[in-house]
């Protein structure tokens, strides 16, 4: 990732070795339903054309699942080249209105919700057991890194206390940073802003630093995957322009991941849980699965519960159908007309005979929940993250 | 043209739990987020945008502390080519602060004076006005679209009721901009970065030549109104809340 001036986009993509064989537009999740056409951009970008971007609208369509990278031939990054082109359309100035306010309320509030900072650890509120909060000086092995989105949507919020009550019941030493937890910058860096990216890298590298923190646990894959993916090579490339950044190495774990290594010290099982009734779908999120190669954890801690009889999406792992939360797409409703992947997602769900989607992503949650909603499953259907079943059925 | 911005660093208590410091004078501000008035934004905005119609200087201007910089910078990245930071207290009233400005802009080279139509805090929407009759040039209030004519200018203005009114106003004049009346560019934090280079200057009131004047109003008190008697706050879930609310409806006859 890189700021891109006009006409370096194959020095920052090697634009030049695409073949223009279309296997990015053929499997992009959103080309069915919206003008997005991802070799087209690629087009765009070998003949540096972009100075026309803000007339392509659709560059906000793509949900940066990545499913196009995995599939090129040619080992590109078409999801990064769009990211080029947004940041070429942050620094314009010129964005969507609505990308605009979030990029802002990231800037001032450190999220992108437009909520104030004083607000974030108000989801705890609800909850009967006691947390430790790293920032007031308590200390714990594990962060337990929330994210925006549990913080603030109300729907969401649940799952935070949830995974609250779960790790506790566990007897895991864990803490939370509440207010003073920062915006991890994953959705901020899909949507183009690179410099506010750097930023939060700087300050929250320095911020787990102050704090001793080393381990992470993450609710949501895309703070995951911008920790452990992102960080990183941002880390460094600052260093390189000789901004101060503490050596620390993170340890990071999706929360599904930790949870497996609990089940494999024999500290989970399904002895522990009291009988869910329900047939189970997992729906992959991008950022687990398709970014990640992470498709095993969720499955076996559904797999340990007693009475679920868990089932699969024909559209699974590799191929699991984008649910259009991610990329910056919660800020931008995007050109497509037609029927919304998480309303298909839940259809299918419905048609393979399933009670219960279960979902690790807090935007997977929120697509899905909504689409239920729409298509009418309200009263057959529940869509819970893996943290609120386990809350449901732990004794 | 040349334009003149006056811009105010003000909180965000849109969402924000306000409460009043033991003094009884002030909001207490440690848990508040402060950003540009957003009215202001607006008017940085316009301007901008006359100069990039036409020609000529856009120049932001606010007073206040060091901690009001970020204001300008972000100004100066939108593409206003100099700030200027008058270093004082926050004026008492807007008196005070439309003498300061008054003084510092009449020796400036301007044509066009914009302010926000009022500003988030206090959202009195005077200062501009005073500033307008302190300096001697014609004026408009709420100013929703503007149009660059030969040595005047054509703005129009919101009035009550939907209604809206045209002036042609010769130059110079001030207007104080309403919200809407354009659509604000995205600020980027690497071209606030690149804009540092562009200058800022800071100025006291001596370098400005302020001349001391006493406030109009002095602030006596301040406080949370009390809750009114007929005032309920329905809590619960949304599902109660909302079953609560339907039987109350009904039991004071609106269905
Ligand atoms: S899949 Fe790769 S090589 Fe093929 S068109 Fe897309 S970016 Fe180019
Ligand atoms: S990242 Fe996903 S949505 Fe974006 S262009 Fe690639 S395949 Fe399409």
């Amino acid at each position: 990732m890189m700021e891109v001036e006009e006409g370096n986009f194959d020095e920052a993509y090697d634009v030049y070795a695409c073949m223009q064989c279309g296997k990015c537009t053929g499997s992009c999740a959103v080309s069915l339903r919206s003008d997005l056409n991802i070799r087209e951009l690629m087009r765009i970008a070998i003949l540096n054309k972009n100075e026309d971007l803000e007339k392509h609208e659709e560059i906000w369509d793509c949900t940066s699942c990545g499913i196009c990278t995995v599939r090129c031939p040619r080992d590109l990054k078409p999801a990064e080249v769009i990211i080029g082109m947004r940041s070429s359309l942050v620094e314009g100035g010129t964005i969507p209105v609505t990308v605009r306010d979030a990029l802002e309320s990231v800037g001032t509030n450190n999220n992108p919700w437009g909520r104030p900072k004083s607000k974030r650890a108000e989801w705890l509120e609800d909850l009967d057991v006691k947390v430790k909060n790293i920032s007031e000086g308590e200390e714990a092995e594990y962060l337990l890194y929330i994210g925006c989105t549990a913080s603030y949507d109300p729907r969401i919020q649940s799952v935070s206390r949830a995974a609250i009550n779960v790790l506790t019941k566990l007897g895991v030493d864990f803490g939370i940073l509440g207010e003073e937890e920062p915006c991890c910058g994953s959705e901020p860096r899909m949507m183009g802003e690179t410099g506010l990216f750097e930023m939060l890298v700087e300050d929250n590298l320095t911020l787990f630093d102050e704090f001793g923190i080393s381990k992470i646990i993450t609710l949501s894959p895309h703070a995951y995957n911008t920790f452990v993916n992102d960080y990183p090579e941002c880390a460094k490339r600052l260093k390189e322009d000789d901004v101060e950044i503490p050596d620390i190495e993170l340890e990071v774990k999706h929360y599904t991941q930790f949870l497996e290594e609990l089940i494999d010290d024999g500290r989970l099982d399904g002895e522990m849980m009291n009988e869910f009734s329900g047939t189970v779908i997992y729906h992959d999120p991008c950022y687990l699965g398709k970014r990640n190669n992470i498709f095993e954890p969720p499955r076996k801690i559904l797999n340990i519960i007693p009475g679920a009889r868990c089932i699969e999406f024909d559209r699974r792992e590799d191929r699991s159908l984008c649910c259009e939360g991610g990329g910056g797409r919660m800020w931008a409703e995007g050109t497509g007309t037609g029927e919304r992947n998480a309303i298909i997602r839940v259809n299918d769900a419905n048609q393979d005979g399933a009670n219960v989607i279960a979902v690790a992503c807090p935007f997977c949650l929120s697509t899905l929940e909504d689409a239920h909603v729409t298509a009418g499953y309200e009263e057959t259907m529940r869509v819970m993250d893996i943290f609120e079943i386990l809350d449901e059925v732990l004794k | 043209m040349d334009v003149i911005v006056c811009v105010k660093k003000v909180p965000d208590t849109a969402e924000a739990d306000v409460s009043v410091d033991a003094g009884g004078r002030e909001i207490n501000k440690e848990r508040l987020t402060f950003a540009i008035n957003e009215w202001d934004n607006y008017a940085v905005e316009e301007a901008i945008r006359l100069k990039e119609e036409d020609e000529g200087t856009v120049t932001v201007v606010t007073v206040g502390g060091k901690d009001k910089e970020d204001i300008l910078r972000r100004s100066l990245a939108m593409g206003a080519d100099k700030a200027i930071r008058v270093d004082m207290e926050d004026p008492e009233d807007s008196f005070v602060l439309a003498n300061v400005l008054c003084t510092l802009i009449k020796d400036q080279k301007f044509d066009l004076v914009f302010f926000g139509a009022q500003s988030g805090d206090f959202n009195s929407g005077v200062t501009g006005a005073m500033v307008a009759r302190m300096l001697g040039i014609s004026h408009a209030a709420m100013v929703n679209g503007v149009e660059v004519l030969d040595g005047s200018i054509k703005a129009s203005r919101e009035l009550e009721g939907g209604l809206n009114e045209i002036y042609e106003i010769k130059l110079p004049a001030l207007f104080t901009i309403q919200t809407g009346i354009n659509e604000p560019r995205y600020v980027s934090i690497s071209g606030i970065r690149k804009a540092r280079k562009k200058p800022l200057d800071v100025m006291t009131p001596e370098d400005v030549g302020v001349t001391e004047v006493k406030p109009m109003l002095s602030l006596e008190k301040m406080y949370l109104p009390p809750p009114g008697k007929i005032a309920e706050i329905i809590g619960g879930s949304p599902e109660e809340a909302a079953a609560k609310l339907a039987s109350l409806l009904k039991e004071k006859g609106a269905f």
